[in-house]
């Protein structure tokens, strides 16, 4: 039975059966083509999405009746994938590549326009410039401060001590906050009136002191309240890797009166050194991508507009489509320089050790 | 320009299907029609719903259902603005601030309202009677052409709130005078006559620190004289700016006289300079988060209902949470008066001023017998019966025969700064560019308001930015 499905003949083009999806393909073209340039886009629409199913069903009932179950299974993900993420992207590569905005009638295709706009343009590159100047700072500060609180934190919770269990707890807290929450809180705790950071400083220096009021103090808020949030995560990722280290490994170590320094290159760094990484690597991405804090607590005032930030501003409140696209895809192309550069120096040094 | 009118015939042909589509689902059951309706969430809006929940009974005869979606403020621009621009065709009628007039209208969203208008005598008879400043910014575009797009829905203005309990205290009166040679603002009265020299003695007088005295009471935490909007969030310092620059005599880009007009030479002219140097003057009496930039409308009126200032000029529309003792420490302390003015070498004081509130707007997708539901409610919410119970409950009405009457100010303690209010304000652009030029001059105020640079530059880099954005836009010659 197997053996005769698996040598289903290749239908002609012409022949009339579920699995000709060649067949399929040819009608969907030419009836899409029809009804694009004779019906109206609302019918039309639905008549290519029709024979986009049409499409689809032949596939399925091809690799039905060849058995290929893997690709049927996996069929579903890849679709879902292509809906949600491909077939956008390529989309808006494809928009930003014309001058079109989402609340006006009208396209015309500028070729690099918009990319020659945002990078060079005397008044809209200065912006691009400013903010992802202001995006590099941020993401080295954020992520620096959450490595290194978050490893110092997963060095404190991998040692056993009373109620840690719950401090754990505790901890995990923040990360699990939704971040308008965590940003509305820090507003207030920063806020020169009702806060009680400045009531503190106040009390003790006599002075009016206000945190937000200059680019130092305002990165510094951003920073601090980031960290907060996200420090937690980078400490559970270390934490896996800790507690995975071999108690003998520690024991033999012991024995040979070996330096706790010593101890922590030779033992404990090597198995979290990848987790560490992929702790970076998120944080990174995470970071480049910052607009949510800077919106609730700066509004990009005292020059921390980030790239994103000023993204949503371009285009979702000043409908410049296209130019979002073009800044979006800039965003992407350093996004996957980067990780790629992560993913190549982790590389090396795994191989080098 | 093929491809221009290609794709804006395919729209066309794309509306048209979708009104055949969505008309005939709503012929088969023409006994219920729905409208749905985006909003901003706030008192003026609630009311509106429980009103028509309550009252509402259509002419018609049909069940009308009137569907809406309250959306706060922040979020409110992006999320009309986004099922608009998506095509969803979701909303029937739209709260819109009156600057996105143009946006939207240019987009193909907004439905001119002339031939409903001109159909209904009605109709035509109440948009008569509303006061030309509300008619104006709320419908029409071009900004103060005939072209009507919107009927108000709650009409705003800027008004002084006051603390009775600080500013009548004998003591602080007293001291005032020795100080200023004059009298420290305490009735309504006094606060109409109030120019913006005596509201900055306001702020200079009652600057006070912990445990300093205030009206006879020693102070646990810093006090503050006045508070007025500085914020860099959408338009919140715009509105404050704008009426300084023009109560100076200066400008901003005149949309009445596109093409000609210019923005350089205007909007950086002397007198704009002088105007916006009067404001930034003020902000080092204000309460200390004005030096963040982040001093927005709801953060002065928090600090106001806190009792953390003497005095706040602010937006009637929210002056509704002031009064509540839940949300106020002040509820009981309250007087209000009119924005204060620029008093001229003649003794008058000028008083013009942004204008606030909101239009509702119909979309272009509403159907013939939406449509005809949507003018019936129109007409009841405008109707003199209705208007006078939003008053009552916390509204403004911009209906002539509603707000000039006497019961009018007797409503709320805000009131009685209405009717003189009106024929002070004037709006802002209502072009597409709208937001690009907001945005844009929100940003360099703040660098003003933070202490970044000087007026001068600050309207110099506003005046190059409009300049080159509306000549390409084709708005300047």
């Amino acid at each position: 039975m197997t053996a005769v499905s698996s040598t289903l003949l290749t239908p002609r083009l012409t022949t009339v059966v579920a699995h000709n999806w060649k067949l399929a393909i040819a009608v969907a073209v030419v009836v899409s083509a029809i009804s694009m340039a004779g019906l109206p886009a609302a019918v039309s629409f639905w008549v290519v999405g029709a024979t986009a199913a049409l499409v689809a069903a032949a596939f399925t009932v091809n690799a039905y009746r060849r058995h290929y179950f893997g690709a049927l299974l996996v069929a579903p993900a890849i679709a879902v994938l292509f809906v949600m993420n491909i077939f956008p992207l390529l989309w808006s590569l494809g928009l930003s590549f014309f001058a079109y905005q989402a609340n006006q009638q009208t396209i015309r295709f500028v070729g690099l326009g918009n990319y020659t706009r945002i990078l060079t343009n005397d008044l809209a590159a200065h912006a691009t410039w400013g903010a992802l100047i202001n995006t590099a700072m941020f993401v080295v500060f954020t992520v620096s401060a959450q490595m290194i609180v978050g490893f110092l934190l997963a060095i404190l919770f991998a040692k056993q001590f009373p109620l840690r269990k719950y401090l754990l707890i505790l901890v995990l807290t923040p990360m699990m906050l939704s971040v308008v929450a965590s940003g509305v809180f820090f507003t207030y705790y920063y806020d020169p009136t009702f806060g009680i950071l400045s009531y503190v400083i106040n009390s003790i220096s006599g002075n009016q002191f206000i945190l937000m009021s200059n680019k130092v103090g305002a990165v510094a808020g951003i920073v601090f309240a980031d960290a907060w949030m996200w420090s937690p995560f980078v400490m559970l990722l270390v934490l896996a890797g800790l507690v995975s280290v071999p108690k003998y490994l520690y024991e033999a170590a012991a024995i040979d009166r070996i330096s706790s320094w010593r101890q922590f290159w030779m033992i404990t760094f090597p198995y979290i050194r990848g987790l560490l990484m992929l702790a970076l690597l998120f944080r990174t991405i995470e970071a480049f991508k910052l607009a949510d804090l800077v919106i609730l607590l700066t509004k990009g005032g005292n020059d921390t507009l980030t790239i994103s930030y000023h993204l949503i501003r371009i285009a979702n409140e000043q409908n410049k489509t296209s130019e979002g696209a073009a800044i979006s895809y800039l965003m992407l192309f350093m996004v996957i320089v980067l990780t790629n550069l992560y993913l190549y120096l982790a590389n090396r040094r795994t191989q080098g050790a | 320009m093929t491809a221009m009118t290609k794709v804006k015939g395919l729209a066309t042909a794309a509306s048209f299907a979708a009104t055949l589509l969505v008309g005939g689902v709503t012929y088969a059951s023409a006994e219920e029609v729905t409208l749905t309706m985006a909003v901003p969430d706030w008192p003026p809006t609630r009311i509106m719903k429980k009103f028509f929940d309550e009252q509402y009974k259509p002419k018609s005869g049909n069940t009308v259902k009137l569907d809406v979606d309250f959306i706060p403020w922040p979020d409110f621009y992006t999320r009309v603005n986004a099922s608009l621009t998506s095509g969803e065709k979701k909303y029937n009628f739209i709260v819109s601030d009156s600057q996105w007039l143009g946006a939207f209208v240019e987009g193909g969203y907004f439905r001119k309202i002339n031939d409903l208008i001109d159909a209904d005598p009605e109709l035509k008879a109440t948009m008569e009677s509303m006061h030309p400043a509300v008619l104006n910014a709320y419908s029409t575009y071009p900004n103060s052409t005939p072209n009507y797009y919107g009927f108000p829905q709650f009409p705003d203005v800027l008004v002084t709130y006051g603390r009775k309990d600080v500013l009548c205290n004998a003591d602080e009166q007293a001291a005032f005078k020795a100080k200023y040679n004059e009298k420290l603002p305490c009735t309504g009265e006094e606060i109409d006559a109030m120019d913006w020299n005596t509201f900055e003695h306001v702020g200079e007088f009652f600057q006070r620190k912990k445990g300093d005295k205030l009206a006879g009471q020693v102070l646990d935490d810093d006090f503050y004289g006045i508070a007025y909007q500085a914020g860099k969030g959408y338009d919140f310092s715009t509105s404050s700016v704008h009426s300084f620059v023009w109560q100076h005599g200066g400008g901003i880009w005149d949309e009445t006289k596109a093409p000609t007009g210019h923005a350089e030479g205007v909007v950086n002219s002397p007198k704009s300079i002088e105007g916006m140097e009067h404001f930034l003057k003020l902000l080092k009496y204000m309460p200390p988060v004005v030096k963040t930039g982040t001093m927005d409308i709801f953060v002065s009126d928090q600090l106001f209902r806190e009792g953390k200032v003497a005095m706040n000029i602010d937006w009637i529309g929210l002056a509704e949470a002031s009064l509540d003792p839940k949300t106020s420490k002040v509820a009981d302390k309250l007087v209000f008066g009119l924005a204060p003015g620029l008093r001229g070498p003649d003794g008058k004081v000028n008083r013009t001023s942004q204008i606030g509130g909101q239009p509702f707007v119909l979309t272009t997708w509403t159907t013939p017998e939406q449509i005809k539901e949507a003018v019936g409610f129109v007409k009841w919410w405008l109707s003199p019966d209705i208007q006078n119970q939003f008053a009552a409950g916390g509204g403004q009405s911009a209906i002539k025969s509603v707000y000039s009457d006497p019961k009018y100010v007797t409503y709320r303690p805000w009131d009685r700064a209405w009717a003189n209010s009106l024929d002070w304000q004037k709006d802002m652009w209502h072009v597409p560019q709208f937001f690009e030029l907001l945005t844009q001059q929100q940003d360099q105020y703040d660098l003003a308001i933070t202490g970044k640079q000087d007026a001068k530059t600050t309207l110099d880099n506003i005046a190059k930015f409009q300049e080159d954005l509306l000549k390409n836009a084709g708005l300047i010659q």
